[in-house]
């Protein structure tokens, strides 16, 4: 099945479907990451548009035309819709620069690995490859650029923390029976205390449910509840992402 | 109580015609900078990618942007000659035809940059002069680490 239709997302956001259709199209934002990217960007721009376009109830206005106003109604009005404006200007001049503009980031807790992650240090570079491709080979160059970089890195002496986030097929990379990088993983997970591997839990479920497949990981994945959730939570952290 | 309504519900449409003029006045859209991260080299999937990039250019307005394409692995075949591909190593591809490059010289004239990994070179065995159009100035020596780079200052990530 296919959600590539824009109107059926609409619709989906507009809470017009039926109950069946929702369920389906939930399921498919739950397994493909730039579809759910795609229905929340959307509901985000209802949102606001909701919110720009809001109606101020005009009965009122019927009402008060009958009454004369007083000079004191009138100095009040403009007082406050001057206070409007400087509101709305300060908000809207005022958000980006404190909420995006800071580079240090309190991220949540401090073990530093897998859902770990301590108080950036200052020049911290951090990058979470969020790998959703089943192919074996794609997956072994990420791991060839990873060791790069991590190498590079240490060469230089900078701090570098890297997370491979598998999941939906790219769970293969972590999965015992189906990576064919299992000896790389570990000999570049015991030599890079900076790099973390985690598998998305909500793919296991659904591999278990969907195809009845237990899946046995190997040992240096972690896991987390979902692989979306921890891809936007890491960008929301200041994290570069890139998809493999 | 009906008055100080009124004067309340006058403050907030004041709020309203405000912010609704910020929208209006952002307009289209404001300023943006975004990178475009190609990996793969599947030539139908490049072209849709230079595709995407004219319609986000039409869309934005290019002095609205400040948009670069970061080429690294299998990607960097959007810039390879074909009559390199013999030559070099580990490519599959060589996209860089003459409707290719038309499609890239329109890209650039209206300021986008498109930017190469050294890693790739070095380790596919590939010069400049095997790359169409692609000066020192356009190569990077890491092309994950200028993605990481160009996200710490702003950019946002895009792969089509």
């Amino acid at each position: 099945m296919s959600f590539n239709d824009d109107l059926e997302l609409n619709a989906y956001i507009d809470g017009e479907l039926t109950s069946d259709r929702q369920a389906e199209l939930l399921e498919a934002m739950r397994t493909d990451p730039d579809f759910a990217r795609q229905a929340c960007e959307l509901s985000r721009l209802k949102a606001q548009l909701s919110l720009a376009y809001a109606t101020p109830p005009r009965a009122r206005w019927r009402n008060a035309a009958k009454v004369r106003p007083s000079w004191q109604q009138i100095a009040a009005s403009i007082a406050l819709v001057a206070f409007g404006l400087i509101g709305g200007w300060l908000l809207h001049a005022g958000i980006p620069a404190w909420s995006f503009g800071e580079s240090r980031f309190v991220v949540l807790d401090p073990g530093g690995r897998g859902q770990a992650a301590a108080v950036a240090a200052e020049n911290e570079t951090r990058i979470v490859f969020h790998l959703t491709s089943p192919d074996q080979t794609t997956a072994g160059e990420m791991l060839e650029e990873v060791e790069a970089m991590l190498a590079a890195y240490q060469a230089e002496g900078r701090p570098l923390r890297v997370e491979v986030v598998s999941h939906g097929e790219g769970l293969n990379l972590l999965r015992e029976r189906l990576s064919r990088h299992k000896a790389r993983i570990h000999q570049l997970a015991t030599r890079f205390s900076g790099l973390t591997f985690v598998a998305c839990s909500n793919t296991i479920k659904r591999l278990a449910v969907e195809h009845g497949v237990e899946v046995k990981l190997i040992p240096d994945a972690e896991i987390i509840d979902s692989g979306i959730n921890h891809v936007v939570k890491r960008q929301r952290e200041g994290w570069s992402y890139i998809r493999v | 109580m009906k008055r100080l309504f009124s004067l309340i519900m006058a403050g907030i449409v004041g709020l309203m015609v405000w912010s609704g003029a910020a929208l209006a006045v952002e307009g289209g859209y404001s300023k943006q900078k975004v990178v475009y991260h190609v990996n793969g080299d599947d030539p139908k999937q490049q072209t849709g990618a230079l595709r995407n990039i004219q319609n986000h250019i039409n869309a934005v307005g290019k002095e609205n942007l400040d948009l670069r394409v970061v080429m690294h692995g299998h990607g960097v075949s959007l810039v390879l000659l074909p009559e390199a591909l013999g030559k070099v190593k580990g490519f599959r591809h060589a996209n860089a035809d003459q409707q290719m490059q038309a499609r890239i010289d329109g890209l650039k004239d209206q300021g986008v940059q498109f930017k190469v990994c050294n890693n790739t070179l070095v380790g596919r065995k590939t010069t400049v002069d095997d790359l169409y159009m692609v000066d020192q100035a356009d190569i990077v020596p890491s092309g994950v680490a200028e993605l990481a780079h160009l996200q710490s200052q702003g950019f946002t990530y895009i792969k089509p």
